[in-house]
């Protein structure tokens, strides 16, 4: 019995592509249109991504737009000639011989795709801020919020605090009420006015304004205190008993001490502060990135047509930088274009998907937008108080990160190996941001000098009995023995 | 050079590991006015990325004495570095890995370890985890592990309160050999010292590269693993037959699975990347022998370099060619070891006599190169 | 058949009521909702800390396989619950 069952011709193609929303599906349907062979992996049983994530067995009865738009990218998936791998949790990405192994594990057991071109589109992941009582049970994200709702159509409380900044709070308020629920309050970081400043970007996109000023007047007939200019700064309380204390902030995030704080009872807190890119795989693969805090953060250096600075690896969608979904599914389809090109599989007259350019940048435009209300000042950082868990995994809380980067921590890296914060199961996914922060309000450091952590598979914890899969003893190719 | 005495070091040390910290140590302990330069932060390499194994039993017979003494500064040190006296197995499965265990066993206890061989109903009795495939072992109670992350904070307080000057994020871009002592440029600025030793682990073959000494060592990547915190199954610390597997359980219930296995990568470009493959094969072996691994999830995977020369045995004594430079690298076994042969190099800077042989680096040179061009001492022509 | 007031009533088309086991205590669910989503509507939110240094206490917080926060074991393998449907019988033990 061969030790790697899955690797070979078999489990060969053109592209390989990660993350089945709206970037990854698009990629996925343009390169097999353009003639390739093409492997879809996704870790969710079915294409959608976030932005139309849903599970098998529970839909509406009448589809919103959202839910219809998701159906359609589920069926054109379902459709096209591509290599379906779903329920696969990719754990390690890695360029052998001028080609990529992707190694997953789906319900059958480790599987490993060889591609000639990778395109990542796994998207963006939410940014928390910690607050007291951000770990206790009943304070979730505000994406978790829209899983629970649009896809299991669960509510997270009958009477929920919805609390961070962005597009976000909108959205889950707006399902929260639609679900039958009570929205408690809104605490939305940005001042009443601060989606003026960015009027002229929004306006590229007059259809999600509208949307976006409907859902406002929604949350005014429905009487939801909104809480403008405010972050949380306690939750404390039991099961379904929560005490929620919302305190207003200047414009650069620090409370005002003199102002009074508001005391919310709920049964729930949804919390979150807009999404920053998913850079784990591409960091993993060892590509260029930057931080720009107008794409969320951290992204992958992309070219023109979605190609990273290795080769053979290209990143489409919000893992990119984050511009929403609107101008994912081009992205998608210029990355699948420049796979064909460079593989020297396109025609030389087809244009693929490189000249259209105009809607992307739109899309791109009010995204980009999005991302910049998306944020908080670096007061909101700076106030966290000393004994707040920072790095939920490993239980560190502030204070034991600024001894460490007032020891010397002067990188992300640093910090990790001083500290264990980002160790944990999560990878850092929960922290490292507020790490990073932490460190530049410090030491005055930039962001790009204090860098990400360093990427190492697997990418998400996987089970060793899983990936070691069967085996025999005597066929494993053990290396000459150590010199005696 | 212009530099006055006065802000010359009498010794300056490249590398901040336990190769170059405890050097350095000694060094100033023997009146010495000392400054380690370090590219990253103390402690950032082999010494505290690798899996904390102190095992005498995967020592070389060659290197026993140095291992035990090596062993004793780790049970001095105690808590601060997490060290655990925890008993260790090594195990084997197949008829050859039994005669190859208790051939190597019963070299390396008359050595000196205190290595006994064990029956496998024993082993098994001792330690229930243990898969029952098992058809030979060997035990040593003195064998146990450290936390290998705490290696570079506690090696970084021992500089301090020595008051050896430490320089983290310092890189050595070259070296000027002249008359009076070396001047190595740093981006901070230029340091001079009478006396230079190299410690630079993986980085020793281009550090050397900067005095016109090729020395041909070999850089190998090591994978390590650890899994989520699980129940408390495990309590000593399990080795192979072959060398091929390290794994423990910490304190905190995580898994730590290593043994060498190849991942890929250079020192040139500072990292190194996990082989999928050989991942599995190593993350197999732990499983066949512990079963107890099933169901555990792995979480973090990372690689690690270490050097070695063609002998496996240390280069530690004078750098050829180079009056008044040293070179400390290539110990097989570091983790366990550095802490004695560290102290040993800067004994002979010191001009003491180590208390035990060091490792003439000259010996690796007697090859010539594919051109013939390098001279009998190492140097290149024309540097 | 759940009295849970957490489900969503209107405009939703869910799979057949059916059962499952919770550290030997019977929750009920729909099928095709995730174990998370299940215990999150029974109005199950803490989980006790798994072994280490971890937390005291885990509870759902990203409901999308990232945190880790609210991985079980089923059929004896760490799961995250977020990640795994609910099936009639399944046996789902916070602690390993």
């Amino acid at each position: 019995m061969s030790a790697s069952p899955h690797a070979g011709p078999a489990g060969s193609c053109d592209v390989a592509v990660l993350g089945a929303g709206p970037a990854g599906a698009a990629a996925a349907i343009e390169a097999s249109a353009l003639g390739l062979r093409v492997a879809l992996l996704d870790e969710q049983p079915i294409a959608g991504g976030q932005v139309y994530r849903a599970v098998p067995g529970i839909a509406p009865v009448r589809a919103d737009r959202d839910r219809a738009e998701g159906d359609r990218l589920r069926s054109t998936v379902a459709d096209a000639n591509i290599e379906r791998h779903f329920c696969h949790r990719v754990w390690h990405v890695e360029r052998v011989d001028d080609e990529w192994r992707v190694h997953a594990l789906g319900p059958e057991g480790p599987r490993t795709v060889h591609a000639a071109a990778l395109i990542v589109a796994t998207g963006a992941q939410e940014r928390h801020v910690p607050f007291a009582g951000w770990e206790r049970p009943g304070v979730i994200g505000l994406a978790a919020a829209t899983v629970l709702i649009k896809a299991q159509r669960i509510l997270p409380g009958r009477n929920v605090v919805v609390a961070g900044v962005g597009p976000l709070l909108l959205v889950v308020a707006k399902a929260i009420i639609e679900g039958g629920g009570r929205v408690a309050a809104i605490v939305d970081a940005n001042a009443r006015g601060d989606w003026f400043a960015h009027a002229r970007d929004l306006v590229s996109r007059p259809d999600l304004v509208a949307r976006g000023i409907g859902w406002i007047r929604t949350m005014r007939s429905h009487g939801v205190p909104m809480l403008h200019g405010h972050i949380l700064r306690t939750v404390d309380g039991d099961t379904r008993s929560l005490r929620a204390v919302a305190a207003p902030i200047g414009r650069d995030g620090h409370p005002h001490a003199e102002v009074a704080s508001t005391e919310l009872l709920c049964d729930a807190v949804c919390c979150g502060f807009g999404l920053m890119p998913a850079t784990d795989v591409t960091r993993l693969a060892g590509a260029a990135h930057a931080f720009d805090p107008a794409r969320g953060g951290w992204h992958v250096i992309v070219d023109a047509d979605q190609r990273c600075d290795l080769p053979g690896l290209y990143a489409a969608g919000d893992g990119a930088g984050v511009t929403g979904a609107a101008a994912a599914p081009l992205q998608g389809r210029i990355a699948a274009s420049a796979v064909a090109r460079d593989l020297g599989r396109m025609d030389a007259n087809a244009r693929g998907a490189r000249g259209k350019k105009r809607g992307s940048v739109r899309a791109a435009r009010f995204g980009t937008a999005m991302t910049q209300l998306a944020s908080v000042g670096d007061g909101a950082i700076a106030s966290i108080p000393a004994d707040v868990i920072v790095c939920q995994c490993e239980r560190l809380s502030r204070r034991v990160l600024d001894g460490a980067i007032d020891d010397g921590c002067a990188t992300i890296n640093d910090l990790k190996s001083a500290t264990r914060c980002g160790m944990g199961p999560c990878g850092g996914r929960l922290c490292e941001d507020t790490a990073a922060r932490l460190i530049a309000i410090r030491t005055g450091r930039t962001r790009t000098d204090i860098g990400q952590a360093t990427g190492r598979p697997p990418l998400r914890p996987v089970d060793l009995d899983a990936l070691a899969g069967t085996f025999d003893y005597d066929a494993l190719p053990m290396p000459v023995p150590s010199p005696l | 050079m212009s530099a006055t005495s006065a802000n010359r070091y009498d010794l300056l040390v490249i590398g901040a590991g336990i190769m170059g910290a405890t050097a350095a140590l000694r060094a100033a302990q023997g009146g010495m006015r000392v400054i380690v330069v370090e590219r990253d932060v103390a402690g950032s390499g082999a010494s505290g990325v690798n899996a904390g194994t102190l095992s005498l039993q995967i020592k070389r017979v060659g290197l026993m004495r140095y291992a035990l003494r090596g062993y004793e500064w780790w049970r001095e040190a105690g808590e601060a570095v997490g060290f655990k006296r925890t008993g260790g197995y090594t195990l084997a499965f197949t008829a050859s890995e039994q005669a190859l265990l208790e051939e190597r066993m019963t070299k390396k206890r008359d050595a000196g370890a205190p290595i006994e061989l064990v029956s496998p109903a024993e082993a098994r009795a001792r330690e229930p985890a243990l898969s029952d495939r098992v058809v030979g072992a060997s035990y040593c109670a003195a064998d146990g592990y450290a936390d290998s992350t705490r290696t570079g904070p506690y090696l970084r307080g021992l500089l301090r309160a020595a008051n050896v000057h430490l320089h983290e994020h310092t890189l050595a871009r070259s070296i000027d050999a002249g008359g009076d002592g070396f001047r190595v440029a740093t981006p901070g600025g230029p340091i001079d010292a009478r006396r230079l030793l190299i410690a630079s682990g993986a980085w020793t073959a281009s550090v050397a590269a900067m005095l016109g000494v090729t020395l041909p060592i070999n850089v190998r990547v090591n994978t390590v693993s650890v899994t989520e915190p699980g129940p408390r199954r495990l309590h000593a610390a399990i080795g192979h037959a072959t060398g091929l597997l390290t794994l423990k359980q910490k304190a905190n219930g995580s898994y730590l699975i290593g043994g060498g296995w190849q991942g890929r990568g250079s020192p040139a470009t500072g990292r190194g990347e996990v082989d999928g493959e050989t991942l599995l094969q190593n993350l197999r072996l732990a499983r066949f022998a512990v079963p107890a691994l099933a169901h555990t999830r792995v979480l973090r995977s990372w690689t690690g370099f270490e050097a070695s020369v063609a002998d496996h045995y240390p280069l530690a004594g004078v750098l050829p060619g180079v009056p008044n430079a040293y070179v400390l690298a290539c110990v097989r076994g570091g983790y366990t070891i550095g802490p004695f042969i560290g102290p040993l190099v800067a004994d002979l800077i010191l001009g003491r006599e180590p208390e035990l042989p060091l490792f003439d680096p000259t010996r690796v040179l007697a090859v010539t190169t594919r051109d013939g061009s390098r001279a009998a001492d190492g140097r290149v022509p024309g540097k | 058949m759940s009295n849970s007031d957490l489900r969503i009533t209107r405009n939703v088309h869910r799979g057949a009521p059916i059962r499952f086991q919770f550290d030997g205590c019977g929750v009920d669910a729909y099928e095709g909702e995730s174990v998370a989503a299940a215990l999150w509507a029974s109005g199950i939110r803490a989980l006790p800390a798994g072994d280490g240094d971890g937390p005291p206490v885990r509870a759902l917080f990203c409901a999308m396989g990232v945190c880790q926060q609210c991985t079980v074991s089923v059929d004896g393998v760490r799961v995250e619950a977020c990640r795994t449907t609910v099936r009639a019988g399944l046996d789902v033990r916070s602690r390993p």
